[in-house]
């Protein structure tokens, strides 16, 4: 019944490029919604994740979203804290498009 | 996110809390305080398997309308109803704190000089009240809240706005009446008791809480306009609510205070006559009492648009009835 | 221990806490509440160790016919101004005496919520139990001790406006029948959809959610838990003196709700809220220098 929690590492291959703020809040957990908190650390360019949610037995699938993420986009040495409440996995690759976009000053 | 200028002109209803305190003060002065960085989250949802936020559902933080520090608190309704919980609660009312030891300070500092430098409390409510998963906290939360609302008197203007998804109820149904003075938007809604509850109790015939018209006439903004428990009633946009703001920050305190609707011996007895009232006209519904407050479209004036209503209302007389 | 359940029994409480003969319903200093309304609360003066108090508590008992929601000790409309009216008339009575004069509230406490109609609604409940909130805060502010006794029920709303806002409240212990509680756990068990068993397993560890007067006590909701019907007098009489005491020095923030927070966290029971507001002081003692 406990809130999961998940973490990764990731690696994008090749160049990458962390946020330029300190960190970068995206989102509201509402229901089938999520928020994204981008913090900017020194990770020798690695991508650490952490997901809380209420559901259970997807971790393979946050670990490919977030890994596509991470590669299309070319990210490194950022932390991703996520807290989810029942998203889709459709929901969650468009709203980290959108805390990058935002993170890096864009406006969407 | 939208940039200041863009969040003017969107909708207050459908804005989330952080955009609506961004928008409602100056351009770039919202500081947020205890951010989404800070990570205070509920220590309590995680074991009832219920998502968590890293503001807890409410936004807090201080910005500038002209040279006046405003207080910003914003509660967010998609993140379970808007409810109000330990950590959510506590940043309320920590933040009141705060509101008014910086006001001894600008007294202090400037003895006869301090009136265009005193700070505001805004109050953008969308809550159902406690969260009943951490019921007693959020209960003791709301009996702190009260009391800085009350300690804030003749000191810092509290301003309550409502017009969001969520409305405002349960015991922040009172919270934001207790304030000097409210500001909505015909969107908004303020109750005690839900809808849902309201029929359990008196059944469906007496109360459809299906029937979305009858809600908004027993608690939408244009019924509070009319029964005087909010001081103005706006359009739905940020902008709309900001400029009524930075009217209200231009009034000595004691107009201000004037708009309340509770809060002395004399506004008791006034309200305790409107009671009177209600005994005498038994009103199946709130259109009832629109007449007899002179509104003779009664029928008409859920469809009226804002402007038409502005300019035909007849609102209740002060003193009673 | 005399065990004698309160609950429904407002009036009796009166007879039993103050001094014998001693209470006058409906007066208050110069002013006599001279009408019907409002028969759901029971207001008026009377004496404690001698001491003269307003009383304000709940008439179980009654009906309000004006209202059909509104019986078995709910707080309506009428109910909850009149008990406004109760507390600015005591505010009046001892206008202009030192605070160390200002006679105390006795608040006792047996109501299961707040009127909750469409007439209600449609007139503002929120304001009437608003009303008597912002009393009963200015009469503490003015230096009346107020302390709240939880005879039988003290629920959600209802609790709110009659109890929360006292600078101590006090409880009949759980043998007596008192209930504390926002929702029964049965309907918090419905909404959160978990069953029962396991919220009352991690209510023995999470005080936050359970419903008693010892959970309240933990999370510091109620100052003290009283054993024996026979000692209440004593006991709000001692709560009384404490509260004169703390206004004579200045420190009446460490009693009522505010006081109530720091008693949570002594006992364990609140730990966020103090963080969060130490945090808030810290954030904001960065950036003062903006706004001064």
């Amino acid at each position: 019944m406990a809130l999961q929690e998940m973490n990764f590492t990731f690696q994008a291959k090749g160049d990458y490029e962390s946020i330029p703020e300190e960190w970068s809040h995206t989102g509201v957990v509402g229901s089938g919604d999520l928020e994204i908190l981008l913090r900017h650390e020194d990770l020798g360019g690695k991508v650490e994740a952490k997901i809380v949610t209420p559901v259970k037995g997807f971790d393979d699938i946050w670990e490919k979203v977030l890994s596509k993420f991470v590669e299309s986009n070319k990210v490194g040495n950022v932390v991703i804290e996520i807290n989810d409440n029942n998203s889709t996995p459709f929901i969650v690759s468009m709203r980290l498009k959108q805390a990058l976009a935002e993170a890096k000053g864009g406006i969407l | 996110m939208m940039s200041w200028k863009e969040l003017q002109n969107t909708s207050f209803y459908e804005s989330p809390a952080r955009e609506r305190a961004i928008g409602l003060v100056d351009e770039g002065t919202f500081k947020e305080l205890i951010a989404p960085i800070d990570k205070f989250t509920s220590p309590h949802l995680p074991v009832l398997g219920e998502a968590v936020c890293f503001d807890d559902g409410v936004v807090t933080g201080v910005g500038k309308i002209g040279t006046r520090p405003v207080f910003v608190i914003s509660q967010e309704g998609r993140f379970i109803g808007g409810a109000v919980g330990e950590v959510g609660g506590a940043k309320i009312s920590g933040l009141f704190q705060v509101a008014l030891q910086l006001y001894d300070k600008i007294v202090d500092k400037y003895p006869n000089d301090y009136e265009s430098r005193i700070p505001a409390v805004v109050f953008s409510f969308e809550t159902g009240g406690v969260r009943l998963h951490e019921s007693n906290a959020g209960l003791l939360a709301h009996a702190e809240i009260m009391e800085w609302i009350q300690k804030c008197r003749n000191k810092v203007p509290v301003i309550s706005l409502v017009g969001s998804k969520v409305g405002c109820f349960g015991g922040m149904g009172f919270v934001c009446v207790a304030t000097d003075l409210v500001i909505m938007s015909e969107l908004g809604r303020i109750g005690l008791t839900g809808p849902e509850v309201i029929e359990e109790v008196m059944g469906k015939k007496e109360f459809d809480s299906t029937d979305r018209a009858l809600i908004y006439r027993t608690t939408g903004g244009k019924h509070k306009y009319i029964m005087r428990d909010c001081a103005f009633l706006v359009d739905d946009s940020i902008e709309a609510f900001r400029n009524q703001i930075e009217e209200v920050l231009k009034m000595p305190y004691s107009e201000i205070a004037s708009y309340r609707s509770i809060g002395s011996l004399e506004l008791v007895e006034e309200q305790l006559s409107l009671v009177g009232l209600s005994t005498e006209l038994h009103p199946k519904d709130s259109k009832d009492v629109w007449r007899y407050f002179g509104n003779e479209n009664a029928d008409q004036i859920q469809d009226l648009y804002y402007e038409d209503f502005m300019n035909s209302v007849k609102i209740r007389p002060r003193g009673g009835r | 221990m005399a065990i004698q359940k309160l609950v429904g029994k407002g009036r009796d409480a009166i007879q039993i806490i103050l001094d014998e003969g001693s209470f006058e319903e409906n007066i208050i200093g110069g002013f006599t509440h001279q009408s019907e309304i409002g028969p759901g609360a029971v207001i008026g003066t009377g004496k404690l160790k001698g001491r003269t108090v307003t009383v304000i508590a709940n008439d179980a008992k009654v009906f309000n016919p004006r209202f059909p929601v509104v019986y078995s000790g709910i707080i309506g409309m009428e109910e909850a101004y009149k008990m406004a009216i109760a507390v600015y008339k005591t505010i009046e009575a001892d206008r202009g005496k030192p605070a160390s004069e200002k006679r105390p509230l006795i608040l006792l406490v047996d109501s299961p919520g707040n009127g909750p109609g469409k007439q209600e609604e449609i007139f503002g409940m929120n304001k009437a139990t608003g009303s008597y909130q912002l009393a009963l805060t200015e009469a503490r502010q003015e230096g009346h001790p107020v302390i709240a006794m939880i005879i039988g029920r003290a629920i959600s709303g209802a609790f709110l406006c009659h109890g929360l806002q006292a600078d101590h409240i006090l409880t009949l212990s759980k043998e007596h029948g008192t209930m504390i509680h926002v929702m029964p756990l049965s309907s918090i068990a419905r909404i959160t959809k978990m069953d029962i068993e396991t919220l009352q397993s991690l209510s023995e560890t999470n005080p936050v959610f359970a419903s008693g007067a010892d959970f309240f006590y933990k999370l510091g909701g109620v100052e003290e838990i009283i054993d024996d019907v026979s000692d209440m007098s004593d006991i709000i009489s001692r709560h009384v003196d404490e509260i004169y005491q703390l206004n004579a020095e200045g420190r009446s923030m460490e009693a009522g709700p505010w006081g109530r927070g720091t008693l949570g966290a002594e006992r364990g029971g609140r730990g966020a809220r103090l963080e969060v507001i130490n945090k808030m002081q810290q954030e904001f003692a960065e950036i003062e220098n903006d706004y001064l």
